[in-house]
């Protein structure tokens, strides 16, 4: 999907790319995902503290998310091209903290980045390491509206698992002391 | 006072400490590949046969998503009964276990910290608590979110009262 774990350094920056936020788009969200007056009433959203219509912090988070994966994929298709093998991501465990720093309104434009802040080996799974991930949206106008703290796995190039590991990896593709196994 | 708000639960309506159970909803494979397709199209999360294989050992549902349908629980049963008035953002979100087709979450909120806003007197900060477990009673995601929502009257407001008796100490400065 991307870089491979032992690739990334802290610091790497990655442009996302951006994205607009109409109206339609908004409340579309916000009926299905966060029915507050804010997200899905322009009428009512006047009278509220925004003086109007303001996207629900989860879509701006969602759209930043995607935009990373479209960034992972064509990052991959790059290393492709270079005749590279790209690297594995996996899930995500969470995120440390994410701040909704000013509001998201109809016709905005987020440009979204990411930079690597850091990284470990998994502590729970081994041939994995986990990737530190600052994710920022920025508008139109400068101003950042979203920043977070992401956390990621992602897999090793050149991890071999301990024999003992590769013993246990190898019983559980048997038919029947492999079923025994994946029992416990 | 903002007229649509007006009847709903404000800032000093709200106790620490309490708990609210926010009903539950069930994750359909199609929920899962349609919230893939439109903010996390990563294989793991839209192909059966490339999820098998995956850490996730199966189609779940994007992280965010669990955190979407969270939200919308969170909307219908408490955000649009009081006086919300918009996220700051959230912490601590952890995805404990994946969220897998026809699994059931209920998630329950409970109220973990309340202050005044430090820039705006006539609102307060709201903090909950989410847990969020799937039908076996697993937990499946937990997080912090920090909540704007209005005050029926400001804090300085608050601190001159105009009642024309004296109330007890501390009675004139309530959180």
């Amino acid at each position: 999907m991307t870089r491979w774990f032992e690739d990334l350094q802290g610091g790497d920056l990655f442009d996302l790319g951006s994205h607009s936020f109409s109206a339609p788009e908004i409340v579309a969200f916000g009926r299905l995902y966060d029915p507050q007056y804010l997200h899905v009433d322009p009428e009512a959203a006047r009278q509220g503290p925004f003086g109007g219509l303001i996207a629900s912090g989860w879509h701006t988070a969602s759209v930043g998310h995607r935009k990373m994966v479209d960034a992972l994929d064509a990052e991959a298709d790059r290393l492709r091209e270079l005749g590279e093998q790209p690297g594995v991501s996996g899930p995500s465990p969470g995120i440390n903290q994410a701040e909704f720093k000013a509001p998201v309104r109809p016709g905005d434009t987020i440009a979204y980045s990411l930079t690597v802040s850091g990284k470990r080996l998994s502590n729970s799974i081994p041939g994995w390491g986990l990737v530190f991930n600052e994710l920022s949206g920025v508008n139109q106008h400068g101003e950042q509206v979203y920043r977070a703290e992401v956390v990621g796995f992602s897999k090793l190039r050149d991890y071999v698992a301990p024999w003992h590991v590769r013993l246990l990896e190898a019983l559980v593709r048997l038919p029947f002391v492999g079923r025994l196994l994946r029992r416990q | 006072m903002n007229p649509v708000t007006a009847n709903r639960r404000h800032f000093e309506d709200l106790s620490l400490g309490e708990k609210v159970a926010l009903g539950s909803t069930t994750v359909s494979r199609e929920m899962i590949i349609g919230w893939a397709r439109e903010f996390d199209p990563l294989p793991f999360h839209l192909d059966e046969a490339v999820a098998k294989q995956s850490l996730l050992g199966g189609l779940a549902a994007s992280g965010w998503q669990t955190g979407a349908l969270t939200l919308r629980l969170l909307g219908d049963g408490f955000l649009n009964h009081i006086a919300a008035a918009g996220g700051l953002g959230f912490s601590d979100l952890k995805w404990k276990k994946p969220v897998m087709v026809g699994d059931t979450i209920s998630a329950t909120a409970t109220i973990t910290g309340l202050r005044r806003s430090k820039g705006h007197p006539d609102r307060g900060v709201l903090t909950l608590d989410l847990f969020v477990v799937n039908q076996k009673g697993q937990e499946v995601m937990t997080m912090t979110i920090a909540n704007l929502i209005e005050a029926r009257a400001p804090a300085d407001e608050m601190a001159m009262p105009s009642q024309p008796y004296d109330l007890p100490r501390g009675e004139t400065h309530r959180p």
